[in-house]
């Protein structure tokens, strides 16, 4: 089971992961859930009646405009990296949180590595299921590694326009 | 014949086996019959299980040319000799009589049998 | 030219100790190869066949003196003291240790270079005309742009893993000097009909294994709109660009798949989503930039120098580098001069030390503190008053790089090659060294005229063998190095993809190959066609015959 690293302001700590990740195959067990977007569809409407936290899981080649009309009921949304190199959660993460304002948990599942925080909390995300053991003060490093950034995204972080201009 | 080589991770250096370490002269590396394939595969096991001295080892072919033996692919003579538009650069400048056997190599894998990697001027 | 502030130094400060922190975890057994590999690409250092190779980023292939003689003190106190220049505009150097990288990192951003994004599958270095801010055909400066997406791209965090590899290039000339038709996003400068300054956007050129000539999705986007849209392009592609097959992953597939109207029609729907108050750069950050490279302080200066006459007349040696080196300036009195690396018999694109240090020299003092690096791999002093011209020639003469043979035969492209390359199938230098000998007469190369061959030792085209009017790819076949000779391409504003002409080549047999070529081209040419021209009119045919009835 990964451990899960959740930012707290700039800071990335620990935390308890109460959902469970349900593959479409298992049983479901009591409790919050993460469902694949399949499984979201067939079950969702019960289960987020029945006063469960729902997250669905979204594949890279899946798209995050298909939860829409979901987005306020849902808790997490969790974009799978396959391999680090997949970069396409990137862009449903700044959607999510730009386009759609998901205001909800958005977490880095697979191939998730520290060299990549910077860009994952820049695009969004919030919580983390690290793949190569990094701790929270490793990531919480890692994503502040730049003190400059030079384009916005999904942060609030000053753009060096901005930091110029000031 | 077989010979393993790899480059060295501090300087990228090409390097060679050559009875419990890598060596940077081709003219050293230790030499595998056919008989041996067991042990260059051991060669190159052991080399990738290394975290710190070389990247990617792997065999290479060699073929007998006058004066000795040559790797069979272009790629890996200029490995072993240094690029050919800079004839003083890299391994090719301690000059001697294995460089002098592969720059001038021929046959092996060639069709025209000619070689010439280094033209003299 | 742009300068640096502190906040761009404290990022190149920050992306080097960051490297230097990978490094270290690496020689210490921390990061395994395979986690490193991607850390060292994304700072350009690559493992090559005899050490480790650095690309150095020239955003836009602009240089200050300063920064070229750090360039040349690195080749020499890292390399074997010299360095060459890719058809990217960058520098490489071949002899590098991992352990000096982090070094070399630190002492290239004292003077505001660095090596981030010059690989990986991101945004590199962006490219642009190397006559920027001289000529008179621009419309408008295309460094500005540049430099505008130099700083959206650098660490763009939604762009870094992008499919595949991802290149920009930007020209305001209607003469096509870096190769836009070619590139994943070409962006030409245009006048709108009200006056103001927008981009014809061209997405999904390419070379490599599958070489397009891109087309053209819209023919004007309002200039203030350039990052939104280029978002816009760059987001449809991360969606949906292929991931399963690094043949295919480049954004021309798709929109080749996809077809330029559809393709478009995705942008355009994404485009409309994007927040531009917020994608766009604001126009003070905009003015800023631009003010940076209005700075150029010419003289006033006549036209014509009598100095520059009086010594053109006296050496026929100053004429013919004047009729092939020197281009017209959009200042009277002044000249753009190109610095040709390409002397007969040397390795094409590079520079030793020397050279680098005496041309840093030249344009400290001749051209304004502006040096370019070109994509046919030569350098351009892009300031020089024409009364100093005799001067800049002379000193050029001294140090072996007077070779008045710019876009003639013997100015030929070549990627390192199999010499140096672990991706090359074969050679590339050889090669160029021997047809340019065949072409060491420059009596014979000016008669012949504008011709551009380009060489690469694999189908990854670095050499950009597709967009030469004689273009050579070298390819392995069983174990020996053949080369296989296309004629009719181009990367200028006519660009076209060359057709193989027939069966490939020995190594022996490609210098007489083509020299065949040229004498075929001079006896059916017509007036003042060029090469490409001539071929555009006769075909293929002539030239097979011209070079395989020789080789029988």
């Amino acid at each position: 089971m990964p451990k899960l690293i959740k930012l707290d302001g700039d800071t990335a700590q620990w935390a308890q992961d109460v959902f469970t990740h349900v593959a479409d195959d298992d049983a479901l067990p009591e409790g919050d859930v993460i469902l694949s977007l399949a499984r979201f569809q067939a079950e969702g409407e019960i289960l987020l009646s029945n006063s469960r936290r729902v997250g669905v899981r979204i594949e890279p080649d899946q798209e995050v405009e298909a939860l829409a009309y979901d987005l306020p009921r849902l808790s997490v949304v969790a974009l799978a990296f396959p391999k680090y190199r997949d970069g396409r959660a990137y862009t449903s993460a700044r959607l999510l949180r730009e386009r759609l304002g998901f205001t909800g948990e958005v977490r880095a599942v697979g191939d998730v590595l520290q060299e990549q925080a910077g860009f994952m909390v820049r695009c969004g995300f919030d919580a983390f299921e690290p793949n190569d053991g990094a701790t929270p003060e490793a990531w919480t490093k890692a994503a502040h590694r730049f003190r400059h950034v030079y384009q916005r995204a999904a942060d609030d972080r000053p753009v060096a326009f901005e930091e110029r201009g000031a | 014949m077989k010979a393993v080589t790899a480059n060295r991770l501090i300087d990228g250096e090409v390097v060679f086996w050559k009875t419990g370490a890598w060596v940077e002269g081709f003219g050293e590396a230790q030499l595998f019959d056919e008989t041996q394939e067991a042990e260059v595969e051991a060669v190159v096991a052991k080399g990738k299980a290394q975290p710190t001295v070389i990247v990617d080892p792997y065999p290479i072919d060699l073929a007998p040319v006058d004066g000795g033996l040559a790797p069979v692919s272009y790629r890996e003579r200029i490995r072993a000799l240094g690029p050919t538009n800079e004839p003083t650069h890299g391994k090719q400048a301690v000059g001697g009589e294995v460089i002098e056997a592969l720059r001038h190599a021929h046959g092996a894998a060639r069709s025209t049998g000619r070689v010439d990697l280094i033209r003299r001027k | 030219m742009y300068l640096y502030d502190a906040i761009d130094r404290e990022f190149l400060t920050d992306r080097s100790n960051e490297f230097r922190h990978q490094v270290a975890r690496r020689l210490a057994g921390e990061l395994t190869e395979d986690q490193f590999k991607p850390l060292r690409l994304m700072n350009g250092l690559y493992l090559q066949l005899h050490a480790y190779m650095l690309r150095i980023a020239i955003p836009y292939g602009s240089l200050n003196a300063r920064q070229a003689r750090r360039l040349a003190w690195i080749a020499r106190t890292y390399d074997k003291g010299y360095g060459h220049m890719t058809t990217r505009q960058n520098i490489q150097f071949n002899w590098i240790k991992l352990k000096d990288a982090p070094d070399i990192l630190d002492a290239l951003a004292e003077v505001d270079l660095h090596a981030i994004q010059t690989s990986g599958n991101c945004i590199r270095n962006v490219t642009a005309d190397p006559y920027a801010g001289a000529t008179a055909e621009e419309i408008d400066d295309p460094r500005v742009w540049s430099e505008v997406l130099r700083q959206w791209s650098t660490l763009h965090p939604e762009f870094s893993f992008l499919p595949r590899k991802f290149k920009i290039a930007v020209t305001g000339a209607l003469t096509d000097r870096a190769a836009v038709k070619v590139h994943d996003i070409g962006l030409i400068l245009r006048k709108g009909r009200d006056g103001q300054i927008g981009f014809e956007v061209i997405v999904g050129g390419g070379q490599g294994r599958t070489p397009y000539v891109g087309p053209t999705i819209r023919s004007y986007l309002p200039s203030e709109h350039l990052l939104s849209y280029v978002e816009a392009i760059l987001r449809v592609y991360n969606r949906h660009g292929r991931r399963d097959n690094i043949y295919k992953a480049r954004i021309k597939i798709l929109v080749a798949a996809l077809g330029a109207e559809e393709f478009a029609r995705q942008v355009e729907e994404e485009w409309g989503k994007i927040n531009a108050e917020r994608a766009d750069l604001p126009a003070a950050e905009l003015a800023r930039i631009r003010a940076a490279f209005a700075q150029t302080r010419f003289e006033t200066l006549p036209a014509v120098s009598e100095a520059f006459e009086a010594a053109r007349a006296a050496s026929p040696a100053l004429r013919r580098f004047a009729r092939n080196n020197v281009k017209p300036h959009k200042q009277p009195g002044y000249a753009i001069v190109e610095v040709s690396l390409k002397a007969i018999g040397q390795t094409p694109g590079d520079a030793s030390a020397e050279q680098l240090d005496v041309v840093a020299d030249l344009a400290e003092h001749y051209s304004l503190d502006d040096l370019r690096v070109t994509h046919a791999q030569n350098l351009v002093l892009p300031h020089v008053k024409l009364d100093d011209l005799p001067a800049v020639h002379a000193v050029l003469e001294s140090v072996g790089l007077a070779t008045a043979n710019i876009d003639l035969a013997s100015d030929i492209i070549a990627c390192p090659g199999l010499d140096y390359c672990a991706l090359a199938n074969a050679r590339a230098i050889p090669i160029a060294q021997d047809i340019a000998r065949k072409f060491a007469d420059p009596d014979r190369a000016e008669k012949v005229g504008e011709l551009k061959i380009k060489i690469s030792g694999c189908i990854n085209a670095c050499g950009h063998h597709h967009v030469a009017h004689i273009g050579i790819l070298g390819v392995d076949k069983k174990g020996e190095e053949f080369y296989q000779l296309s004629l009719g391409g181009s990367g200028a504003e006519d660009a076209s993809i060359g057709r193989i002409l027939g069966p490939g080549l020995s190594a022996d047999k490609v210098a007489p190959a083509i020299d065949a070529l040229v004498e075929a081209y001079l006896h059916i040419r017509t007036g003042e066609e060029r090469f490409l021209d001539t071929y555009r009119r006769v075909g293929l045919e002539p030239f097979k015959e011209a070079v395989y009835a020789q080789a029988d």
